[in-house]
């Protein structure tokens, strides 16, 4: 098949999901209403209640969601074939993963703009907000871990990427320092920074590691886990202006230009899929179903989207009927970030076997290799065009990385500093959760790393459609939109995580690994094990009050009548 | 950018675009940066009003005036119930 049919299939659904199905929900089952006043304009205070553009919003959620997930899902997901993972692709994000993102905004808003947190408290009960907060320490630990390999399996893979790393970061820090320090105009400081970021996409490519720091420490995963993680302490730990936030200002165009650019590249160049569109049923991390489901997880459905649709955008859009394009508009276009993924994987290479020794070294040099040649038929240079790939990768993983270790150390606070107040230091917190990552990423084997990750991430999804059942049964509104993708998720991604830490564990039980590989191992089974216990009590949780909302409308029915 | 800013055609929503793709969270963290100093001052200053005496009321009476416009959207702040997962966006 050519890239071009599936780019417009991806077209045509995005058109139909988002113009009917989504506007049908809107209007006729959650029932927007423009005159309803919204949390932002209720409660605004002028920082996280704040009435903002729904063209403002849309890049927004699109720069929050848009990580290196829905690249990263479908590169390792078409070793299913290029159609099973096509098929998931556009039916997990016309009936679940749009569903997800707009629902949760909406039921913020109603709810006075709760978090997921507090919704779980008022729609299932008080335990649920613990035992989900518990879950999403770990889930975010896996975030750690999974895009940390990305990181550093792409340092590794392609020489090109540290320089342009480091030359990214020295242009994000100078950045902060133009527009905070020397308030600078900001055209100027973005000019000056991008360029900077530019210049060295280039000097990776004359400079590359290998020849800088010499071939055994190039190749060392240790030194580029370390490069990753203390990039991220720094994030963590000093003032997000300084270096978290104009690193991310300054990434944002890099990646903006690569996407869009890619694209074009994709439709001059109109290229075959080479790879099979289907394999085998069952492959080396596991059968397609539940693997593949949770493999792919930000380009069909993702749980990391409820907490950006709740927490932040539910309390910034000025009016309801903002929600279907903000919330579930975002989700089509991620879609078709995936939908770019899957032609990159799939039309590269020209056989299976070039494409399995590709994918034996991590996702990021596919993706890299990609973009160059999509650049390349604009003109840019190979060479030039495999660095850029490169650092775009590094940039949608770490700069999710780096909120997520930033979000832990607040949270190794908030939970242990009762037990000591050597917890309170933001560095000690910090440490930890580099430690825990990095162990992940020094020991695991990074495929079973992904699947967990997309299992806890999918699990998550599965939760917030949970709390979106749970409104919409309270409030009398038909549920079933929401309810069925929420069971199928909350089954998939528990067959998924029990079949990983299994495979997992029995492989530490039985003696099968050794070493690193056994802390590794045991850990991410330990894990996967605690997620499935925490999600059955959801589950169970939700149960309870699914139950509950139909006897009160049984027992209001029965009084009317 | 509210609602009653004038609406502009399809290169004003594409600017607004870039910008929320690109700034809008800067934006953000340098207001929460600001809302926490401020938060602190008034909360050493008016504590009281939440039942936290901390500064003799002579200096709060004194304060008072200027801290007046903020009060509402203090209160509300300090007091709404947040989690683990507020910090996140």
């Amino acid at each position: 098949m050519n890239s071009v049919i599936v780019l417009i299939l991806g077209f045509i659904v995005a058109f139909v999901g988002y113009r009917f199905y989504a506007k049908y929900v809107d209007t006729k089952i959650m029932k927007s209403d423009p005159k309803r006043v919204t949390p932002a304009k209720m409660y605004m205070d002028g920082v996280d209640f704040m009435p903002t553009s729904k063209n403002i919003l849309f890049g927004y959620q699109f720069k929050s969601i848009a990580g290196a997930a829905p690249i990263i899902g479908p590169i390792i997901a078409i070793q299913w074939g290029w159609l099973p993972a096509l098929i998931w692709i556009l039916a997990g994000t016309f009936f679940i993963g749009w569903v997800q993102d707009y629902s949760t905004a909406m039921i913020a808003m109603r709810n006075e703009g709760a978090s997921l947190g507090g919704l779980s408290h008022k729609l299932i009960s008080p335990r649920a907000r613990i035992i989900l907060l518990a879950f999403i320490y770990f889930y975010l630990l896996l975030i750690a871990g999974a895009f940390g390999n990305v990181v550093v399996s792409t340092a590794i893979g392609l020489k090109a990427a540290p320089m342009a790393w480091l030359f990214l970061t020295i242009g994000g820090v100078l950045a902060g320092q133009m527009i905070y320090r020397w308030k600078k105009d900001i055209m100027l400081t973005t000019v000056v920074t991008v360029v900077i970021a530019l210049l060295g996409i280039w000097l990776g490519t004359i400079a590359p590691s290998d020849k800088v720091i010499g071939a055994n420490l190039a190749n060392s995963r240790w030194v580029w886990a370390i490069a990753a993680f203390g990039f991220c302490y720094f994030a963590a730990v000093l003032p997000i202006w300084r270096f978290a936030l104009p690193i991310n200002y300054v990434a944002s165009y890099i990646v903006f230009l690569g996407l869009f650019f890619g694209i074009i590249g994709i439709f001059v160049l109109h290229p075959n899929f080479t790879l099979p569109a289907y394999t085998n049923f069952s492959i080396k991390i596991g059968p397609i179903w539940p693997i593949m489901f949770v493999t792919i997880a930000c380009g069909a459905i993702s749980g990391w989207h409820s907490l950006v649709s709740t927490s932040g955008t539910a309390r910034q859009l000025e009016n309801e009927l903002d929600a279907r394009p903000v919330g579930g508009g975002v989700m089509f276009v991620e879609m078709m970030l995936a939908l770019f993924a899957l032609v990159i994987a799939g039309t590269i290479f020209t056989s299976s076997a070039e494409y399995g020794t590709a994918i034996a070294k991590g996702p990021g040099a596919i993706f890299a290799g990609g973009v160059a040649k999509f650049l390349g038929a604009l003109g840019l240079p190979a060479t030039i065009g495999r660095s850029y790939g490169s650092v775009m990768m590094i940039v949608l993983a770490i700069t999710i990385m780096q909120l997520v270790i930033r979000f832990m150390r607040i949270a190794t606070t908030e939970l242990l500093s009762d037990v000591s107040p050597v917890f309170r230091n933001a560095h000690i917190g910090t440490i930890i959760a580099s430690l825990l990552g990095m162990i992940l990423v020094l020991t695991g084997w990074w495929q079973y790393l992904w699947v967990l990750f997309g299992g806890a991430n999918q699990l998550m999804a599965s939760l917030a459609l949970m709390l979106v059942t749970a409104y919409l049964m309270s409030e009398g509104k038909p549920a079933a939109y929401a309810f069925y993708p929420m069971i199928f998720m909350f089954f998939t991604t528990i067959a998924a995580l029990s079949y990983t830490s299994y495979s997992l564990l029995q492989k530490v039980l039985s003696g099968a690994v050794k070493g690193e590989a056994l802390i590794g191992n045991t850990l991410m089974g330990l894990v996967g094990l605690f997620l499935v216990l925490a999600a059955l009590v959801l589950g169970t949780e939700g149960l309870k009050a699914f139950k509950r909302y139909k006897a009160i409308r049984a027992a209001a029915s029965a009084a009317k009548a | 950018m509210s609602e009653n800013e004038k609406k502009g055609g399809f290169f004003q929503a594409i600017k607004e675009f870039v910008y929320g793709v690109a700034a809008h969270d800067s934006a953000r963290f340098a207001m929460k940066s600001r809302a926490s100093m401020e938060h602190l001052f008034i909360l050493i200053t008016m504590g009281d009003m939440l039942g936290v005496p901390i500064l003799p009321p002579y200096y709060s009476l004194r304060l008072l005036p200027y801290v007046v416009p903020q009060i509402s959207t203090w209160k509300r702040r300090i007091l709404r119930e947040k989690d683990l997962t507020d910090a996140l966006a």
